[in-house]
């Protein structure tokens, strides 16, 4: 494993009387390794948004560094494009973001202005739908005769079409149900897979956070609370709380029983876990107060 | 940025410029508009920036949201004056380039018609800082309600509601404004360098979503506002009646004062 | 207690250029003054057409709605309906006309042609059970999701209905903002007897409810207490909801022979089952 991303003592602060202000991010570091799925919580204005704008170059940092496989993002702000092609950023409701009059045209927009060829673009396309599940006919469709679901999928076919090295996904699933959901968590994972990429979630979903991340960004107005594996982030339910924050649903009912005076243990997270936990106490384990 | 707009934006307060009747405001802000441009000689048009200092003053506004107005005008201000200056043809001649002659005439003329569009600015900003963009607006449809007896009855609410909504969407559709522009800037849109062609092309993926939107939008708003019994302006009744007071006879007494005072210096001088 | 809305046999059916859908079918449903029901349905389940079925913004295709026993389909009522159902929706941005927090909750009483001291008082009552009323001379520009939705909810009060119904008010929203929410209409129903139907795919926000309605292709697929309709898995699954991860772990851990209750959703009343099926046995 080798260190694919590193956020260096970075620092933004957002000029003059506007309503962000307090969006501002104070000299956060962290280093994320190759493949990883790394979790971002935090409220509301917490700096999350802002941070990951800062990985693909969107805002430049007031402070401090952002190094991408060892190289400075800003070393040559010329070639920031090039840096924002291999940091895939998907916005929160990024079906808002289509324009083009074909699906096909839509997810080819990014490959196209990384100045790739016919061909390679069309590739490119042709594969990325198969991953997130869009069929071939759809390629001359508008994108607006899609369904909600549908519409989502096609919009991060277009920024997975540039097969960025690492791809931040914010809010991916907000708005959306159950079925919804599980579609857009398995693209996510498949995607990693298929091009050993590393991913960055947003999200206020804990479970799904439980689900998937290895890891955990926590920001609090501002600074990094915590970084760290999923699991000790989650053990930690009360530091969590005390910034205002939730645990997963298991990991708070766990915490319930603890409070009624049993013996538990902080680090079960998912129902899975839960089941596995309790059912091992029937088989002749203790479960004393 | 984007968000650094601060057209019709209003500034919460109490100050004696927040109380007067919006009517008021507009009716004397256009009086003193039409006589700031009727102004001949620095000493009107001295007594007309005192006035402007004023109402700046009493409005309780800082002085760096009026300055943050100036410098977004600006361009427009030094546009008219460079074409003032070529304009004039009294007075020494200063120096010549191409056929164009600039002589002091001129230079006194753009340096006058800058410093009254700097005023008409601080004064229209006086104005949009102490009002709420509905008080505006009622006392636009108010001051137009005259035009009902010519057969625009329903014309008038119309316009004014429509302000309305566009006071209230302007900040929400430039947020999202610079939303999609990252957006597509994530996906490698390249929106600063090109040739200008090139540059307006850029522009439709931004607007194409911005549109689509903005509709969206239209269309749950008429919903939301249908739900809320809203049936055109028939039988609708305001929370806030608009009053004069005894301050707004004051400042009307004040303003007419200055703009008697404008006139005598005209003549005198 | 008698009913506020009787919606009778409904069909509704969108059509678009060449195709027609039909989103509602056959529809039945009472709601009984003053109670909370949940409507819960995944996206596309026919909920959002239903809610604006509820207060005459749809005409029904086929059968009829009575709001308070007047038939949304008769044009001389309409203004009455929708005084008596007020509706809320998901983008809290869309549903504010005015750029002045007191403002816009004026809106509705100053449709309806109020006198001006009644407008003022409506609208500083409604701020302040959405507790908003200290952010009256704001702009909704500056404030949070969940603040901008109050407003929405004050706005909708400010007409004084008997009914509120809310489509999916908390989708957009954060786990802060929709707390907010949930509790200010569960505050709304409780204190002033407002008759409540919350449309939405959230399980967790039926938990308090007096009846959860589930819907799946236009159609009613179970209709109980909220502890009725969350024991029953298989039919929530099939119906594309959620289930809370507790009510899940319970229902894994009954099926694999541990005599426990699954028919609970809060995580105390979990954390208790728990306690019970497994602590009070060692002993």
């Amino acid at each position: 494993m080798s260190k694919i991303l590193e956020v260096k003592g970075l620092t933004h602060t957002y000029g003059g009387n506007t309503p962000f202000v307090n969006d501002a991010v104070k000299n956060v570091s962290f280093d994320i390794e190759n493949g990883e799925i790394i979790g971002i919580i935090g409220h509301t204005g917490s700096g999350k948004s802002t941070l990951v704008q800062h990985l693909n170059g969107l805002l430049k940092p007031t402070d401090g560094n952002i190094l991408l496989e060892g190289k400075d993002i800003w070393d040559e702000p010329k070639k920031i494009r090039e840096v924002r092609s291999k940091v895939g950023l998907v916005f929160q409701y990024p079906e808002y973001q289509l324009f083009e009059e074909t699906v096909y045209k839509d997810i080819a927009f990014g490959p196209k202005n990384m100045g790739l060829d016919g061909d390679e673009i069309d590739k490119r396309v042709k594969e990325i739908i198969g991953l997130v599940g869009i069929k071939e006919e759809y390629l001359e469709r508008s994108p607006f005769d899609l369904s909600g679901g549908e519409k989502r999928r096609v919009a991060i076919a277009g920024v997975m079409a540039m097969r960025p090295k690492i791809i931040v996904f914010d809010e991916p699933v907000a708005g959306l149900d159950p079925r919804g959901r599980n579609d857009i968590v398995k693209i996510i994972k498949d995607y990693r897979d298929t091009y050993n990429a590393t991913v960055l979630i947003i999200s206020h979903n804990m479970e799904d956070m439980a689900l998937l991340a290895d890891k955990l960004v926590v920001m609090n107005k501002g600074n990094l609370e915590m970084f760290d594996t999923t699991e000790n982030v989650f053990s930690n339910a009360g530091k969590l709380k005390s910034i205002g924050l939730n645990v997963p649903m298991i990991t708070e009912v766990f915490f319930e029983l603890k409070k009624m005076g049993l013996k538990v243990p902080d680090n079960i997270l998912t129902v899975e876990s839960a089941v596995d936990y309790l059912l091992s106490l029937k088989k002749g384990g203790v479960l004393n107060a | 940025m984007l968000r650094d707009i601060t057209f019709g934006q209003y500034f919460q307060g109490n100050s004696k410029v927040h109380r007067l009747d919006p009517r008021t405001k507009l009716l004397l802000l256009i009086l003193i508009i039409v006589f700031i441009f009727l102004t001949q000689n620095m000493i009107s048009f001295l007594i007309a920036t005192v006035f402007t200092a004023c109402a700046v003053i009493i409005s309780k506004v800082p002085l760096r949201l009026y300055l943050k107005n100036l410098k977004a005008i600006l361009p427009i201000i030094i546009f008219t004056a460079i074409i003032n200056v070529f304009y004039g043809n009294e007075g020494k001649v200063l120096f010549s380039i191409f056929r164009l002659t600039v002589n002091t005439g001129g230079v006194y003329r753009a340096v006058f018609m800058a410093l009254r569009i700097l005023l008409l600015i601080v004064l229209s900003s006086v104005l949009t800082y102490t009002t709420t963009p509905n008080d505006l607006t009622d006392a636009i449809e108010i001051l137009l309600s005259p035009l009902k007896f010519i057969g625009l009855k329903n014309a008038v609410h119309t316009l004014a509601m429509m302000m309305t909504i566009a006071l209230r969407f302007i900040p929400t559709l430039v947020e999202e404004t610079e939303k999609i522009m990252n957006a597509q800037k994530a996906r490698g849109a390249d929106l600063e360098n090109g040739k200008l062609t090139e540059r307006i092309k850029a522009l439709v993926p931004i607007l194409i979503p911005l549109l689509i939107s903005a509709v969206r939008r239209a269309y749950e708003l008429a919903e939301a506002m249908e739900c809320r019994c809203y049936n055109g302006g028939e039988g609708r009744q305001r929370m806030k009646k608009l009053q004069f007071t005894l301050l707004d006879v004051i400042a009307g007494f004040v303003s007419f004062l200055f703009c008697g005072l404008i006139i005598l210096f005209n003549v005198v001088i | 207690m008698d009913n506020i809305i009787e919606v009778k046999n409904v069909t509704f059916e969108y059509s678009d250029f060449d195709r027609s859908k039909t989103v509602i079918n056959d529809f039945s449903i009472d709601i009984k003054r003053g109670s909370f029901t949940c409507i819960l349905g995944h996206n596309g389940s026919g909920k959002s057409t239903l809610a604006k079925l509820l207060n005459g913004l749809y005409k029904p295709v086929k059968g009829d709605i009575l709001v308070d026993g007047m038939n949304t389909k008769d044009e001389t009522t309409e203004i009455a309906i929708k005084r008596r159902v007020g509706m809320v929706f998901q983008n809290p941005d869309n549903q504010l006309v005015a750029s002045i927090v007191e403002e816009d909750v004026a809106f509705g009483p100053e449709n309806l042609g109020l006198s001006p001291d009644e407008i003022r008082k409506r609208v500083d009552e409604s701020l302040k059970s959405v507790g908003m009323y200290e952010l009256r001379k704001s702009t909704p520009h500056h404030l949070s999701g969940g603040q901008k939705q109050r407003i929405a909810i004050a706005g909708i009060l400010a007409m004084r209905p008997q009914c509120i119904v809310l489509d999916e008010p908390t989708a957009m929203l954060d786990p802060k903002g929709r707390k907010e929410i949930i509790s200010t209409i569960e505050k709304l129903n409780r204190e002033s007897g407002i008759t409540v139907v919350l449309i939405t795919h959230f399980m967790e926000e039926a938990e308090n409810t007096d009846r959860a309605v589930v819907l799946n292709d236009g159609s009613i697929i179970a209709d109980g207490t909220p502890k009725e309709i969350f024991s029953n898995i298989d039919m929530l699954k099939r119906a594309g909801l959620d289930v809370p991860q507790t009510t899940e772990l319970l229902h894994r851990l009954k099926t694999n022979g541990v005599d426990i209750k699954t028919n609970v959703i809060s995580i105390k009343e979990t954390a208790q089952e728990i306690y019970s099926a497994f602590h009070l046995e060692e002993n």
